[in-house]
C-alpha cells in the first residue's frame, strides 16, 4: 500500500490550488444538485466559474484532448475533485448530466458529427441535458420501457411518456431511451435518441416534490420527429449505451467531500443546539450517531480508493460501486434526521418560522434526500445488484 | 497511490488459505475447540516454519521484517477458517517487545517467538476492563536491589494457558511498566476462562508477590503507556482482520446455503427478503475490510492511528456480528444446531465484539480524538 503522490501529482495539486485561489469565490457559490432554483440565482457566478475551468481544460477533465478535455489521469482527477471539495467550490462544470453520462456516451458511441455538435456546448455549459429513462410503468425495471419510436423516412417518430425527468424544464436536450423494435427481447429492442427539448409535440409538465420544489417533470411525446442522425449508437444498442454511459458515474470522491462538509456543520451545530437542557454534543445518543457518520464516510472514502486502485491496476471492475451507493443512502437520510433530532422541539420548524434553526436548512435537507436515494437506482435495486452480480445469487425473475 | 496488496502479499494470502484448508478444515476446528487447550503444536510449528509468527519481527531479531499489512493478510485468512491458534496473541506481544524492548531483550524474546518455541502473550487487561492506564491496578514495587514484586490480577489474557512468557503490565510509580515474566514463575497462577467462543482461549493470571528482576522491564520505568497503546492498537487491527475474514467466511457459507436450499419451489436466495440481507452483510464486510486495511497501513506510517483503528473495530465488529447472526437466522432451524457451522461464526462475533473495546466505545474514541 502506498498513499503518497508522485512529484508530478503534487505539482498538479499546487496548480489546482493556484487556480482556486484565483477563480474560486470564497463566498461560496455551491451548485447543489438538490437545489436547482438557488443554483439558478447564482447563475452568472457559476458560468464564470465554468468558463475559467473550461479554459483550463478541466471541465470533462478525463476526456480526450481532441474533444476539449485534458486527458487527465484518474489520480489527478481525484486530486482536482478533492481540492475543489476542500474549499467547497462548485461542481466541476455545470452541465451536470452532460458531463456525467451524455458526454461519455457520445464519446464512446457517437458519430464524428455528433461529437463535433454536442461535446463543446457541454463543456462550455451552453447546453444542458436531461435524461429520459423512467416511465410511469418502468422504474426499477427500466428495460420494460414502452415509449415508442418508429422509422418514417429519415426521421424517427416518437410517441409515449417519460417521468421523473430531472432538469427537464431547463434542459435544451434530452438523451432518450425508446423502443424501436417491439418484437425483439426487451433489452434488444431499445435505442437511444438525442432529442431537442423544443421539438414540436414535446410537452414538459413539472412535478412538485415533497420539499415544495419542482426538481423533475413528466415529458410527453406526441408524434415528435427527430432525424435518424440523432440516434446514439446502432438501432437496438440503446441498452448497452445506457449501461456503459451510467457506468461513467462512479467516482465517489466528490460525494465524500460533500458529506464531510455536512458532518462538520452538524458537529458545530451540536455544540450550539441545546437538547434536553444541555448541548446536543453532550447527548450520548447523538454522539454515537455522529461517530457512526464519521466512520461511514471514512469507509466510503476508503472503498472509493480501493476501487480507484483496481482501475489504476487495470483489474476487472464490477458492481462494487453499489456498496458506496447504499452507504450514501444511509448518510443522506441520517443527515437531515440527526440535524432535526439535535434541535429537539425546534426540529419541526421550517424556513422563516420564528425559532427555526439555521433558516430551516436541515428541515429542507430532510425533505430532499430522495433525489439521490431514489434517483439512479433505488436502494433495493442496489441490493439486488450486489446479491446477483457479486454474490452470485439467482436473479429475481 | 495504491490501496491494495502486492503480488507477494497475495501469494502469502493464497498460502495461508491453502494451509488452513488442508491442515485445519472445519472438522479439525471442532476437534480443537473440544480439546483441552485448543492448541495444535504441530500446526503451530508449521506456521512458524512458514515465517508467519515473525512476519513483522525485525530481521536481526529473527523475523521477516515485513509490515503490519502482512500480519493482516495472515490474520484475515486465519479468521476466515476459524483456525484456533495463539497467532494474534503472539503477534501483538511481538509488537510490544519491538516497540518497548532493548536490542538485547528483542533478541532474547523475539527469536524463540518467531521460531514457535516460545508462546508470548501480552497481559494488559484487568477486571476493570478499562483501556487506559487508570484501568491497571496491578503494582510493581521495588523489592531489594535489582528486584521487584508484582501483585494483582490480569484478565482476558489471550492464550494465557499456553504461554511460556507473559508481558505483564503493572503500575510502577506514576505510570505503567511492562515486565517479561516466565509463566512458571513462583506466585503466578493461570486459570482458564470459559469463553463464549471455544475456538479461542484466554486466561486469568493472578500475581501473588511474583518476584522479577528489574532487567525484565521493557523500556523505562513507568513510561510504557504511549508505546504500549500503539502495540495494543496494532493488535486490535489484527483482530479486525480476523473478524473481516470470519465475516466473509460466514457470508460465503450462508450464501452457498441460500443458493441450494429450496422452498416454495425456488432457491431461497432468489427471495429479496434473503438476498437483501446478504447484500447488506456484503456492504458491511467490504467497508470493514477497507477500514481495516487502511488501519494496518496507518499503524506503521502515522503517528496517531487511533481514530483509524477505532473505526475499523467498530465496523469489523458490526459486520461480523451481523454476518454471524444472519448466518444463524437464514439457515433456519438447522442454524440453531450444534452441527451447523453458522454458530461458530456467530460465537466468534460475540467474542470479538467486546474484546478490546465494544463498537460503542470505539465511536466515543473517534470523537475524543477530535476533542469532542
Amino acid at each position: 500500500m502506498d498513499f503518497s503522490f508522485t512529484e508530478k501529482e503534487e505539482a498538479f495539486r499546487n496548480e489546482v490550488r493556484g487556480f482556486l485561489a484565483e477563480h474560486h469565490d470564497s463566498e461560496g457559490v455551491r451548485a447543489d444538485g438538490a437545489d436547482v432554483e438557488s443554483a439558478m440565482d447564482k447563475l452568472p457566478k457559476l458560468l464564470a466559474w465554468n468558463q475559467a475551468l473550461y479554459e483550463k481544460g478541466w471541465v470533462g477533465f478525463s476526456w480526450p484532448r481532441e474533444f476539449g478535455g485534458s486527458g487527465g489521469g484518474i489520480v489527478e482527477q481525484m486530486i482536482l475533485k478533492q481540492e475543489c471539495g476542500d474549499v467547497r467550490a462548485p461542481i466541476l462544470g455545470l452541465s451536470y448530466m452532460g458531463l456525467a453520462w451524455v458526454g461519455p456516451g457520445i464519446i464512446q458511441y457517437g458519430t464524428d458529427a455528433q461529437k463535433k455538435r454536442f461535446i463543446p456546448p457541454i463543456l462550455k455549459a451552453e447546453e444542458h441535458w436531461c435524461t429520459g429513462y423512467s416511465e410511469p410503468g418502468s422504474g426499477s425495471d427500466l428495460a420494460s420501457l414502452q415509449c415508442r419510436a418508429e422509422r418514417d423516412g429519415d426521421d424517427y417518430v416518437i410517441n409515449g411518456q417519460k417521468i421523473w425527468t430531472s432538469l427537464a424544464m431547463w434542459a435544451q436536450w434530452m438523451i432518450l431511451l425508446v423502443r424501436t423494435d417491439p418484437t425483439a427481447s426487451k433489452h434488444l429492442g431499445i435505442s437511444c435518441l438525442l432529442v431537442p427539448m423544443d421539438s414540436e409535440g414535446l410537452e414538459v409538465r413539472p412535478i412538485k416534490a415533497m420539499n415544495g420544489e419542482t426538481p423533475f417533470a413528466e415529458v410527453f411525446f406526441d408524434n415528435v420527429r427527430v432525424p435518424v442522425e440523432n440516434r446514439l449508437g446502432a438501432e437496438g444498442q440503446g441498452w448497452d449505451v445506457t449501461k456503459h454511459a451510467l457506468a461513467n458515474e462512479r467516482s465517489s470522491i466528490a460525494e465524500v467531500t460533500a458529506l464531510h462538509h455536512n458532518l462538520d456543520d452538524l458537529k458545530s451545530m451540536a455544540g450550539e443546539c441545546r437538547l434536553n437542557g444541555k448541548p446536543a454534543i453532550e447527548d450520548a445518543g447523538i454522539r454515537q450517531r455522529l461517530a457512526r457518520m464519521e466512520s461511514t464516510i471514512e469507509a466510503m472514502r476508503l472503498n472509493g480508493l480501493r476501487f480507484l486502485t483496481k482501475q489504476l491496476r487495470g483489474e476487472p471492475i464490477g458492481a462494487e460501486t453499489s456498496v458506496n451507493k447504499l452507504l450514501r443512502t444511509e448518510m443522506d437520510v441520517e443527515t437531515g434526521r440527526i440535524a432535526c433530532d439535535m434541535q429537539g422541539g425546534h426540529g419541526v420548524l421550517t424556513g422563516e418560522s420564528p425559532g427555526a434553526v439555521q433558516g430551516g436548512r436541515w428541515q429542507k435537507n430532510s425533505l430532499s434526500w430522495p433525489t439521490t436515494v431514489i434517483g439512479g437506482g433505488t436502494p433495493n435495486i442496489q441490493r439486488n445488484v450486489i446479491a446477483e452480480r457479486l454474490l452470485g445469487l439467482p436473479h429475481d425473475s | 497511490m495504491d490501496f491494495g496488496f502486492s503480488e507477494e502479499q497475495e501469494q502469502l494470502r493464497r498460502q495461508v488459505r491453502r494451509f488452513a484448508d488442508e491442515r485445519c478444515p472445519m472438522d479439525r476446528v471442532r476437534e480443537l475447540m473440544d480439546s483441552d487447550d485448543a492448541f495444535d503444536k504441530q500446526m503451530w510449528a508449521s506456521m512458524a516454519e512458514l515465517g508467519w509468527l515473525g512476519l513483522a519481527v525485525p530481521e536481526q531479531a529473527g523475523g521477516l521484517g515485513l509490515n503490519w499489512e502482512d500480519v493482516v493478510v495472515v490474520a484475515e485468512e486465519l479468521g476466515r477458517s476459524l483456525l484456533p491458534s495463539p497467532f494474534l496473541a503472539v503477534t501483538t506481544a511481538a509488537r510490544a517487545v519491538d516497540l518497548l524492548g532493548s536490542e538485547a531483550q528483542k533478541a532474547e524474546l523475539l527469536a524463540p517467538l518467531a521460531e514457535g518455541t516460545s508462546v508470548v502473550t501480552l497481559a494488559f487487561f484487568e477486571d476493570s476492563d478499562v483501556i487506559d492506564p487508570d484501568g491497571v491496578a496491578t503494582t510493581a514495587t521495588a523489592d531489594g536491589d535489582g528486584w521487584l514484586t508484582l501483585s494483582g490480577t490480569k484478565m482476558f489474557v489471550p492464550w494465557g494457558q499456553s504461554a511460556d512468557k507473559l508481558l505483564l503490565v503493572a503500575r510502577e510509580g506514576d505510570g505503567l511498566s511492562v515486565f517479561a515474566v516466565d509463566s512458571a514463575a513462583e506466585g503466578l497462577t493461570v486459570e482458564p476462562l470459559q469463553l463464549i467462543d471455544t475456538t479461542c482461549r484466554a486466561a486469568r493470571v493472578s500475581l501473588d508477590s511474583v518476584r522479577v528482576e528489574a532487567d525484565s522491564r521493557l523500556g523505562a520505568v513507568g513510561q510504557a503507556w504511549p508505546l504500549l497503546s500503539r502495540a495494543l492498537d496494532a493488535g486490535l487491527v489484527a483482530l479486525c482482520a480476523e473478524m473481516v475474514g470470519a465475516a466473509d467466511g460466514s457470508l460465503q457459507l450462508t450464501t452457498e446455503f441460500a443458493k441450494v436450499r429450496q422452498q416454495f419451489g425456488s432457491p431461497i436466495g432468489r427471495f429479496q427478503g434473503v438476498k437483501h440481507r446478504l447484500a447488506e452483510i456484503y456492504v458491511a464486510t467490504e467497508s470493514a475490510r477497507s477500514l481495516t486495511y487502511y488501519a494496518s497501513w496507518a499503524v506503521d506510517h502515522l503517528d496517531d492511528a487511533a481514530s483509524s483503528v477505532a473505526m475499523a473495530k467498530e465496523w469489523a465488529a458490526e459486520a461480523l456480528d451481523r454476518a454471524g447472526e444472519e448466518g444463524v437466522q437464514l439457515h433456519g432451524a438447522i442454524g440453531y444446531t450444534w452441527e451447523c457451522d453458522a454458530q461458530l461464526y456467530y460465537k466468534r462475533g460475540r467474542l470479538c465484539r467486546n474484546l478490546m473495546g465494544s463498537p460503542d466505545y470505539q465511536r466515543e474514541r473517534v470523537l475524543a480524538a477530535q476533542g469532542l
